[in-house]
């Protein structure tokens, strides 16, 4: 009912007495007349009016929980209001892909700050202007270790599942192959990845925390994937970088993650943001957009999109990758939100994940919980429980709030943010104490 | 201007949280990091920076924005309130099936009303953008081929006209890429296409109209010619806002289909993304789809159901789900009429501006172009020494996004203009003034245009230092 036409029929008429036709059909005469479409079997349009109605009925199907106490891959995590409303300035929303330096310098600072931001965060020397998830990034990453007979990809099997799959795919007609070594007390195994890795090892990829919360032993894991030539590529929940060791202090040559804790809401999924940033070494084997500085012929700063050589629009099937947009709107999200917090507000609120996390595995061990595992964890840890993992969910359920992850029937994964508050821990505690 | 790391003042703050109400946890010494250095500002210096550079950002709101092959148009305000609803940005993806009925029933209709506009039998939402789809589409391919123990077909053909993310992705999928060239009305060379395809063939990927906003009037006989070879025809969805309602894909005999949600479908790019590349496919590749698909059961229940030769996931969850919402409250919108409107006024607005100015610009004449058209400056560069680079600079001193420059590679001192259908005849009036106008300066004062820029907010950047010596971050 709405189509966003700004013509009247006159106007329309005119236009197509311009072009020297009689009706807008006559413009598809080139269309053989057999291939064309009798009706399009859709609905009719409706007002926008009732077409929000119809979004919010569906929105309202969903379950409302309050409450998130789940993690495994997407965060719930405070957006300020300042994020939201600055990020969804038009001009920001409509753009193209800053192919135009000349009127688009806002978009390119904003991508060149917000790569300056992971670089801060990660210690790494250059960071792309992001990729369509932490997933893909991971992925992508490891397609950058291959060299020669170094064709496999070592990992832990306490790696994020979907993570995995998606190197799964992104490999499988690469003559990369994946080996997965077995964990130890949900920790990688240090002993078990000496004996792994080989001449053939491209890289080891190392989860940080891994999928169970734990803070693996990067800097060790990075010896042993350097000591027989490969590289380590560690993925990192960016935010737990505000306290912990970056990748490049533990020797990782590139590092990727899903930047979505930064002022990205969970909306189902996505759109999230891959980051992946590298050693100098590396740069013109990263894929994606790169911001750079350069100068304009005035001497005025100046950024541009840079290093194009490497990607597909000029070497065609000779790329790196195909990557063509990136999640440009996510990135000036995530640079947005780190602005806003700064460099003491981030630590508060990593520090405030890691506090709750912590109160919430002791108040559930008081109330029959056990840890399946004894390293230490940041904000996500796995519970094992005599009542079963889903009755559990159920009676979170009533209370609005979304409990572990189910990993199997007794073990539940958790995580915790600054969303989450005191009494919704107790009340949690004294739910798995009755349960 | 200074970056926001630049504005820093130790001390600052802006955002504040909940302050902490259980005993404070802190990491053995060995695990913690060095400084970190983030911005640290207060919140009316961020609300200020962040709105110089909006102001610094061109998009369809600020003005024309006629980017070949990019579908600059309109982005509805409803999109974003819709992908904005609590109910659905606070959505864990890890949910129950029973919690997340309202975000099933969106994927749904929406792949529905997708497969009705391309005539396909199955879609995937998972792909996060047009190359993202492409690549799915080809990982289709490769499975088909492979699950009937095809395995010479390892060649894509590919048009030399072709988009570069087209045999980019190609040789992600694990192809070897064989170009095909153009014949001399710039539309596949049949002949040159029977010499190319073979039992070595996979696949053929196209986009229609071509990438000089043709309508490729062979189709039928090109998708016959490789289909009678074994192979499959992939289309590129990157032109498909001339076509809906027109005409499907699926009835030019393609086998599978990307779209970009973010082009066709308003749901806007966002300075670069985030996108949707949903692809649809005939029923015999449905089986590989990538993830799951949502089904609606007996019960009038939504439920997943994952491919039974599924290529396995290429996103963490649903794809991008929020750019997905958009795309259908803009179709609901427009609906089965609407949709066929948008098209049929992008291919008038397209001929409108051509006709307006193809005596002084030579492009493709005697055939109606679709929703785009590419002219060439070669005989202005010649002639003037003002090349197509110069006329895309100049019309950014008008106040207009300069079109899509040096593509096709096929044609030389090509610009690509494609107006789209929510731009008004007034727009579209002074576009036509501004390149004649800019045509007649560059025979009478050449060195104007060539210096262009002059009011830009910078001029023309040193690209080359920007490459020889990066500077990647502040």
């Amino acid at each position: 009912m709405a189509n966003y036409l700004t013509n009247t029929d006159s106007q329309v008429k005119e236009m197509l007495s311009a072009v020297g036709v009689s009706s807008l059909d006559e413009l598809y005469a080139d269309i053989p007349a057999d291939l064309k479409l009798k009706k399009l079997e859709i609905e009719k349009g409706l007002s926008q009016q009732e077409t929000l109605d119809e979004m919010k009925a569906m929105a309202n199907k969903n379950t409302d929980y309050k409450v998130i106490m789940r993690g495994a891959g997407a965060y719930d995590h405070y957006i300020p209001s300042v994020v939201k409303y600055l990020s969804s300035r038009s001009e920001f929303l409509t753009a193209y892909t800053p192919y135009q330096a000349e009127m688009s310098q806002g978009i390119l600072q904003s991508i060149f700050e917000y790569q300056t931001m992971i670089c801060a965060l990660t210690g790494m020397d250059v960071s792309n202007a992001s990729v369509y998830s932490g997933a893909t990034a991971a992925a992508e990453g490891v397609l950058m270790t291959k060299a020669g007979a170094k064709t496999e990809i070592i990992v832990s099997d306490n790696v994020n599942p979907r993570n995995l799959e998606v190197i799964k795919t992104y490999i499988s007609q690469r003559g990369m192959t994946v080996t997965v070594i077995p964990s130890k007390n949900g920790e990688t195994d240090l002993n078990a990845l000496t004996a792994a890795v080989s001449e053939k090892t491209a890289c080891v990829y190392t989860e940080q925390p891994n999928y169970y919360g734990i803070i693996e032993p990067a800097t060790y894991i990075g010896e042993i994937a350097h000591s027989k030539g490969g590289k380590f590529i560690m993925n990192c929940n960016p935010m737990t970088l505000a306290l912990l060791k970056t990748p490049k202090e533990c020797g990782a040559d590139i590092a990727v993650g899903d930047a979505q804790p930064f002022g990205l809401s969970m909306s189902f999924g996505g759109p999230f943001l891959g980051y992946m940033a590298a050693n100098d070494k590396e740069v013109r084997k990263l894929p994606g957009r790169i911001v750079g500085e350069t100068v304009d012929k005035e001497g005025n700063r100046a950024f541009v999109l840079t290093l194009q050589a490497r990607e597909q629009h000029i070497r065609r099937e000779k790329a790196l990758s195909n990557i063509c947009s990136n999640q440009a709107h996510c990135a000036l999200v995530a640079g947005m939100y780190l602005s806003a917090m700064g460099t003491e507000g981030l630590k508060e609120v990593a520090t405030t994940c890691l506090s709750l996390a912590h109160y919430a595995a002791e108040e559930f061990k008081k109330a029959g919980a056990e840890l399946k595992y004894s390293g230490d964890f940041f904000h996500e840890f796995v519970t094992v429980t005599k009542a079963k993992a889903s009755k559990i969910n159920e009676k979170l359920k009533k209370e609005g709030i979304l409990g572990g992850l189910e990993l199997d029937k007794n073990e539940m994964l958790w995580c915790f943010t600054e969303t989450v508050t005191k009494a919704d821990i107790d009340k949690v505690a004294d739910i798995i104490r009755r349960a | 201007m200074k970056l926001i790391t630049e504005k820093s003042i130790a001390g600052q703050r802006c955002a504040t949280i909940r302050p902490l109400e259980v005993k404070t946890e802190t990491l053995e010494k060995s695990f913690l990091r060095s400084e970190l250095k983030l911005p640290e500002v207060s919140e009316v210096t961020l609300a200020r920076h962040y709105t110089e550079l909006s102001r610094r950002a061109f998009g369809v709101d600020t003005g024309f924005y006629p980017l070949g092959s990019c579908t600059m148009k309109y982005n509805p305000k409803i999109n974003e309130e819709v992908a904005g609803l609590e109910g659905f940005t606070h959505v864990h993806p890890l949910c129950e099936e029973e919690d997340v009925q309202g975000c099933m029933q969106a994927m749904y209709e929406l792949t529905e009303r997708l497969k009705a506009i391309t005539g396909m039998d199955a879609l995937t939402l998972e792909p996060a953008a047009g190359a993202h789809g492409e690549y799915v589409g080809l990982m289709l391919i490769a499975a088909y081929h492979k699950k009937r123990k095809d395995s010479k077909r390892t060649k894509i053909i590919v048009p030399d006209s072709a988009h570069g993310t087209n045999p980019a992705s190609a040789v992600m999928a694990g192809f070897e890429v064989v170009n095909v060239p153009s014949d001399e009305n710039q539309g596949v060379d049949i002949e040159a296409l029977k010499k190319v395809v073979g039992d070595d063939t996979a696949a053929l990927m196209l986009t229609n109209p071509t990438t000089l906003g043709l309508f490729e009037k062979n189709i039928k006989e090109i998708t016959e010619i490789v289909h009678n070879a074994g192979g499959l025809v992939y289309y590129d969805g990157a032109n498909l806002n001339a076509i809906m309602g027109v005409v499907r894909p699926g009835d030019m005999g393609f086998d599978v289909v990307h779209l970009n949600l973010h082009k066709t479908f308003s749901t806007p790019h966002g300075g670069g993304g985030p996108g949707s590349g949903p692809v649809g496919c005939k029923a015999i590749l449905k089986d590989f789809l990538p993830g799951v698909v949502v089904e609606l059961d007996k019960k009038g229940e939504y439920v997943f159901a994952k491919p039974s030769h599924t290529i396995g996931k290429v996103m963490p969850f649903f794809g991008n789900f929020g750019v997905c919402l958009k795309a259908l409250a803009y179709i609901k919108t427009l609906g089965a009429e609407g949709i066929k409107e948008a098209s049929q006024n992008a291919v008038l607005n397209a001929n409108y501006i051509k006709k307006g100015i193809e005596d002084l610009y030579p492009t493709q004449t005697g055939r109606f172009c679709m929703h785009e058209f590419v002219i060439s400056c070669d005989k202005l560069k010649a002639e003037t020494g003002v090349a197509a680079m110069d006329i895309a600079k100049s019309m950014i001193d008008n106040g207009m996004h300069p079109p899509t420059m040096y593509f096709p590679l096929i044609v030389h001192e090509a610009l690509m203009i494609e107006p789209t259908e929510t731009e008004s005849k007034e727009t579209l009036d002074e576009a036509i003034a501004v390149l004649r106008k800019l045509h007649k300066e560059a025979y009478e004062n050449p060195e104007q245009l060539k210096s262009a820029p002059h009011h830009a907010q910078i001029f023309r950047p040193d690209e080359v230092m920007a490459a020889r010596k990066p500077v990647l971050k502040g």
